[in-house]
């Protein structure tokens, strides 16, 4: 008979006490495996909607263009950034950028003109399903335009509005045309609802008589390629430009991923301290009451690493069947957070933290690692809790041992 | 906004520019008694104000991207009221400005829209010059604004001029921390006036040149605006004719003359 069949036999000795603490360590690992779901559900949401969205994961820039947005700041080369991301089969979405102004009847508002091409947008990023109202620019849309939420709102511009713009072109002249509302964006993050203007990138041309000047090129491969590769990727296709990963556009989200984080190294420790205490209680108890049986143990001849071995093999098995009871357990719960998920709308409808916006449906996200670290993370404080029960029973003198009545 | 060049932000200050189209007339004449610095300023204010007015001029902007010419006429009623039209080149013809009171509107004639300048747009540069439209809604007077002295008298470079150093009033809504104005001491024409921010760093020149006789006064034809931090970069506006005091009723600054 091994150790671990002898630990099996040895907790259905106690039942109810057995039963407890399963259930403790059961209850723990859901709880643990479910807040990690959601925790993690919360941070892929926040990260997903920041890059997704628009930014992307990694940015191309001129150096110098995001100190002063100057319209003269272009991309060398934009080209070799696109093949580059061709190759490797990674997203990416050249934009243009001017400012200028924007007017509907007596309203007019400052305005920052993106010029896109709405295929790569498409393909590259969410913003084409992002909108509130109409349809996002299309391949052949003219004289279109697509307006932030806010800024519509100040010029109280609706579908079918025609509004007037008026730029600075690149040449110095004065650009104006006459564009339609196409389309009004969902929320998105506070400049962007105040002051984007999408247009074609080929009405953007026309209007800043701007030539081939590309101002941004978004990379988004959709977590495919990690930050860190795209950032390899494009140091080698463009050496010259500012390359900056979504950590480093949006350093306000990547602070809160941080902390979502270490809110869960907090919450994980609480919860396999108290799943711990109760293993290591278990133990105890079993161990005083068996003390005299480890005496005859020890008298018939077992080693001291023999009696921590069963000991310890004791605790794992319990742990063991705790887990696993708690892993069903917790990816039924999570599996439920994930399709049903949180409703916090009857606390705020869509908010924002930090310019992200986050849904109101709380989703957790089931990921092979939300099962991996709460089990691993269990067995090994099962395992620690039982060192000091299993310590104490090897440390017996056989003698006093089978004489205690 | 940015685009319309951010040099200079919040220019709460009257330009001769604008002062072309403004207020009443003051003979330019030597001097027997030196004036004092208030009158100094005044004058430099009221050097091409009248009750009314009407000039050609053409504006040319130096960026360091490109360099156009502007061909404009310009009218003028009282201090509050102006109007100003592009005549050239063909790509901007017939777009105007109008101003009464403290509102700006443009006129743009490809897409025939009258649109009201917002609030917001105030700093931004008017039609890419290196006026901001603020410059043009400016009216007050440099005395009332003010505190001053005279802190240079006698020759320099081969002219006698007067240079009259002036400190914003606690109160005054002025963003400039210091202005400092030289004129020549004889007719008490301006040369240049150079406008210091709060840190009291030089911020941007306007200098005036090429004397002449312009609607009957001896002006400068020539006022140049450099800011500090592009040196290369420049608005030049040239004077060809100017009217004073010629007939021009209330509702001709109106929206519909301004889409003519």
């Amino acid at each position: 008979m091994n150790s671990l069949q002898y630990g099996w036999r040895n907790l259905w000795r106690n039942t109810r006490r057995t039963c407890i603490t399963l259930a403790a360590v059961c209850l723990s690992t859901a709880i643990l495996m479910a807040s990690y779901g959601l925790m993690d559900g919360l941070m892929q949401h926040a990260v997903s909607n920041a890059t997704n969205l628009v930014v992307g994961e990694v940015q191309v820039h001129a150096q110098g263009y995001r100190a002063d947005h100057s319209i003269y700041k272009a991309l060398n080369e934009p080209d070799l950034i696109l093949r580059a991301a061709k190759q490797k089969n990674v997203a990416a979405a050249p934009r243009r950028y001017g400012y200028g102004l924007v007017a509907v009847g007596t309203k007019s508002a400052g305005a920052r003109f993106w010029g896109v091409e709405p295929a790569s947008e498409r393909t590259t990023f969410d913003l084409a399903q992002h909108l509130q109202e109409g349809r996002f620019l299309s391949e052949t849309t003219q004289r279109g335009v697509v307006l932030g939420q806010k800024l519509a709102r100040s010029l109280q511009a609706q579908i079918g509005y025609e509004i007037v713009v008026v730029v600075q072109a690149a040449d110095g002249s004065l650009g104006n045309d006459l564009y339609t509302v196409t389309g009004i964006l969902k929320a998105v993050g506070d400049s962007i609802d105040r002051n984007a203007a999408l247009i074609h990138a080929a009405d953007f041309v026309e209007l800043f008589v701007s030539g081939e000047r590309i101002h941004e090129v978004a990379l988004n491969s959709r977590g495919m390629v990690s930050t860190e590769g795209l950032t390899a990727l494009l140091s080698i296709a463009a050496p010259e430009e500012e390359i900056k990963s979504w950590r480093q556009l949006m350093p306000e989200v990547s602070d809160m991923v941080n902390l979502f984080d270490a809110f869960i190294w907090i919450f994980g420790l609480i919860f396999l301290l108290a799943a711990g205490m109760g293993v290591m209680n278990t133990m105890l108890m079993a161990t005083y009451e068996r003390i005299r049986e480890f005496g005859i143990l020890k008298a018939l001849g077992a080693t001291p690493w023999g009696i921590i071995r069963d000991v310890a093999a004791e605790a794992l098995v319990l742990a063991a069947l705790g887990t696993v009871l708690g892993t069903i357990l917790g990816l039924a719960g999570s599996y439920y957070l994930q399709e049903v998920g949180l409703d916090l709308s009857i606390f705020a409808g869509t908010y924002s933290v930090g310019g992200v916006a986050f849904d109101p449906i709380w989703r957790a996200t089931i990921s092979p690692k939300m099962v991996f670290i709460p089990v691993v993370l269990m067995l090994i404080i099962a395992l620690v809790a039982s060192l000091y029960p299993a310590a104490l029973a090897a440390r017996l003198d056989p003698v006093k041992a089978i004489h205690r009545p | 906004m940015k685009i319309f060049s951010k040099v200079f932000n919040k220019t709460r200050y009257l330009f001769i520019f604008i002062a072309v189209v403004l207020l009443s007339h003051a003979p330019v004449r030597a001097q027997e008694q030196p004036l004092t610095p208030r009158q100094i300023l005044d004058k430099v204010d009221d050097l091409f104000r009248s009750k009314s007015s009407q000039a050609l001029a053409t504006m040319t902007v130096t960026t360091a991207h490109w360099k156009r010419s502007l061909s404009l006429e310009m009218w003028s009623k009282g201090k509050e009221k102006s109007l100003f039209r592009i005549l050239a080149p063909k790509k901007e013809k017939g777009t105007a400005t109008l101003r009464s009171d403290n509102d700006i509107w443009n006129y743009l004639p490809k897409v025939k829209r009258v649109i009201k300048l917002p609030s917001s747009m105030m700093a931004a540069s008017w039609m890419g010059s290196h006026f901001t439209n603020d410059d043009l809604v400016k009216e007050s007077r440099m005395a009332d604004d003010y505190t001053f002295e005279i802190t240079f008298s006698g020759e320099m470079q081969g002219q006698e001029i007067v240079e009259v150093t002036c400190y914003p009033k606690p109160d005054a809504a002025v963003v400039w921390g210091k202005v400092l104005v030289r004129a020549l001491r004889k007719e008490y024409l301006p040369l240049s006036i150079k406008y210091y921010d709060e840190e009291l760093l030089l911020a941007r020149t306007m200098t005036f040149s090429q004397v002449s006789q312009l609607g009957g006064r001896l002006l400068p034809a020539m006022v140049a605006m450099v800011p500090e931090d592009k040196p290369d970069e420049s608005t030049v506006i040239h004077y060809k004719k100017i009217d004073f005091d010629i007939d021009l009723k209330d509702d001709f600054f109106s929206l519909r003359t301004l889409q003519k």
